[in-house]
């Protein structure tokens, strides 16, 4: 296959028109393929979970921290998750030192938006004692490495490392009311749902690519992500502006973000049984 | 704490289970303790260190250390110079700057989560990226790239002892996989001094050994060259020569880590090289 390596730099749409005519793209995938995504579970043993996922070359790393603190007045029984997307300047050369940016602060609310839409964790489960004591999920997701499609690596990453975290059992003691927590009893977190994203970029008003790479959504005119759940559900759709789309090409999205669900599903099953044993 | 407006926001306050744990906690740690205390002062952890790995920087590298020290770093060669005015007296003084930055995880650290964003934070990371480009400059041959500058930015994601140590290791191998011209590669070694009247100081302390410690120091050295680029530390004062002592040993822990850290850049320019001419293969 031919690179052209001058027509890549100087007029990057076109160089990329032309392996789309032929239902492909530059790095040999084809329109609707996915890059090689590997997980990697349970590597950073002073988060309660974590994990580690690639999507190509975008990798990014998601640690949960559990901590105690007493429920809000108006949801006495509901725990907190608080999820928080960092893209330091480490993972690319677009972002700055300092406070996050527009790109980081819309990741992290649309990785609030699929937790709280998909309840992939009910809050009450987080809830020891009604009023006076609860879980708190702080859900860091940091990029090591930004090639595009943050959205569903940073999903991935949080939902395998939300499937690692044991939390030790806590007690209420009834004579003195103060709390007891043992470490040497931990429980795995009740995972309710299993929410995967899966994002496609718009090219040309028309043409729809699945996992782009950071060029890519340079490139693109929009871009669109389908959160599916468990058998086959919709959970939510992002899209943020952009190129309008049919409702053809949506159900189209759909259909392959359901095909995604079954495939990532299967990766997570894998990977945690192989870390069973404990 | 005032209100960080970028961030969503849980609780107002929150503590970490092992508060709680007193009554059944406490006891394993103890067990701990004693298994831990017939260690040999000298002995090095296992070190794992692979440049090369980040497609977005031009240079990077990853160190381990046995027992849980995880940074990653990235390096980038030489740029324009953002600012003119201010930098540009600095500048007229010959060669670049090298800017570095250091980011600790959230979850990095046993215990709490650390708040992004705190000053308490930001303070502790300013501190260690001066820290980290004391270590560094005397390496770079900065007269060689005039009114341009260097970026380094380290990450840490576990921090299981020695973290600023392994933090100057990436960070050297990061800029010299960038292709940065360097004198030659800085290797940090930390030590720490536990509690006690006979204690001795021990490389590369663990996280539990750190926090006990009542000195510590890390050092910075530059091997083949045999200078020391880095001297950082402090603690209970005692005679000097026990900080000689402690020195001598944190450079004869620099001068083993070595090889391993060469290692590691040979075999990523080796695979730089394999898919440089794979891929003029294809396009031929």
């Amino acid at each position: 296959r031919r690179r052209f390596p001058r027509l890549r730099t100087v007029e990057p749409l076109e160089y990329y028109r032309r392996f789309l005519k032929e239902n492909c793209r530059p790095d040999g995938r084809e329109l609707g393929e996915f890059r090689a995504t590997t997980v990697n579970i349970g590597s950073i043993t002073t988060a309660d979970g974590s994990a580690l996922v690639k999507l190509g070359n975008t990798t990014v790393i998601c640690g949960v921290k559990a901590e105690l603190a007493a429920p809000a007045v108006d949801a006495a029984n509901k725990g907190y998750i608080v999820p928080n997307v960092e893209l330091p300047s480490l993972c690319s050369t677009r972002f700055r030192s300092g406070p996050p940016g527009e790109e980081a602060q819309a990741a992290s609310q649309f990785i609030a938006d699929v937790i709280e839409n998909s309840q992939i964790i009910a809050k009450e489960d987080l809830c020891v004692a009604n009023g006076k004591l609860a879980w708190v999920l702080y859900c860091d997701i940091i990029c090591l490495d930004y090639d595009g499609n943050i959205l569903d690596a940073s999903a991935f990453a949080l939902l395998a490392a939300l499937k690692n975290v044991q939390l030790p059992s806590v007690t209420i003691n009834e004579e003195t009311g103060l709390s007891e927590v043992n470490l040497k009893q931990k429980n795995p977190l009740i995972i309710r749902k299993h929410p995967v994203a899966t994002s496609f970029a718009i090219f040309d008003d028309t043409l729809l690519i699945v996992d782009p790479t950071a060029e890519e959504e340079d490139l693109a005119t929009g871009t669109v992500t389908i959160v599916t759940d468990d058998e086959g559900r919709l959970c939510s759709v992002h899209k943020p502006g952009g190129s309008p789309l049919t409702g053809a090409k949506l159900q189209d999205c759909i259909t392959r973000a359901v095909t995604r669900h079954k495939e990532v599903k299967k990766l997570i099953d894998k990977v945690i049984k192989s870390i069973k044993p404990k | 704490m005032p209100l960080d407006h970028r961030r969503l926001r849980g609780p107002e306050e929150s503590q970490p289970p092992e508060l709680w744990a007193a009554g059944t906690g406490a006891v394993p740690e103890k067990e701990e303790e004693e298994d831990a205390a017939p260690q040999d002062p000298c002995a090095l952890r296992p070190l794992f260190a692979r440049a090369g790995l980040l497609s977005q920087a031009e240079g990077s590298a990853y160190v381990e250390l046995g027992g849980g020290t995880k940074v990653l770093c990235a390096a980038w060669g030489p740029r324009e110079a953002a600012e003119p005015g201010a930098a540009a007296a600095a500048a007229a003084a010959g060669g670049g700057r090298l800017l570095c930055e250091f980011y600790r995880a959230p979850f990095a650290g046993r215990g709490a989560r650390r708040r992004p964003g705190s000053a308490a934070e930001r303070d502790a990371e300013r501190e260690a990226a001066a820290a980290l480009r004391e270590a560094l400059e005397p390496a770079v041959r900065l007269a060689r790239y005039p009114r341009a500058r260097l970026a380094v930015s380290a990450l840490l994601l576990q921090d299981g002892g020695s973290a600023l140590a392994a933090a100057i290791s990436a960070a050297a191998l990061a800029l010299a996989d960038a292709g940065v011209e360097m004198y030659d590669l800085v290797v940090g070694c930390a030590l720490c001094r536990l509690p006690g009247p006979a204690a001795a100081w021990m490389l590369q302390p663990g996280e539990p050994e750190e926090r006990r410690a009542v000195a510590r120091l890390t050092v910075a050295l530059l091997p083949a060259l045999n200078q020391v680029s880095a001297v950082l530390g402090g603690g209970q004062g005692s005679p000097p020569d026990d900080w000689a002592q402690a020195l001598r040993l944190g450079l004869d822990g620099c001068h083993r880590l070595y090889p391993v850290l060469r290692q590691s850049l040979l075999r990523a320019s080796r695979r730089r090289d394999a898919t440089a001419a794979a891929a003029t293969t294809t396009t031929a």
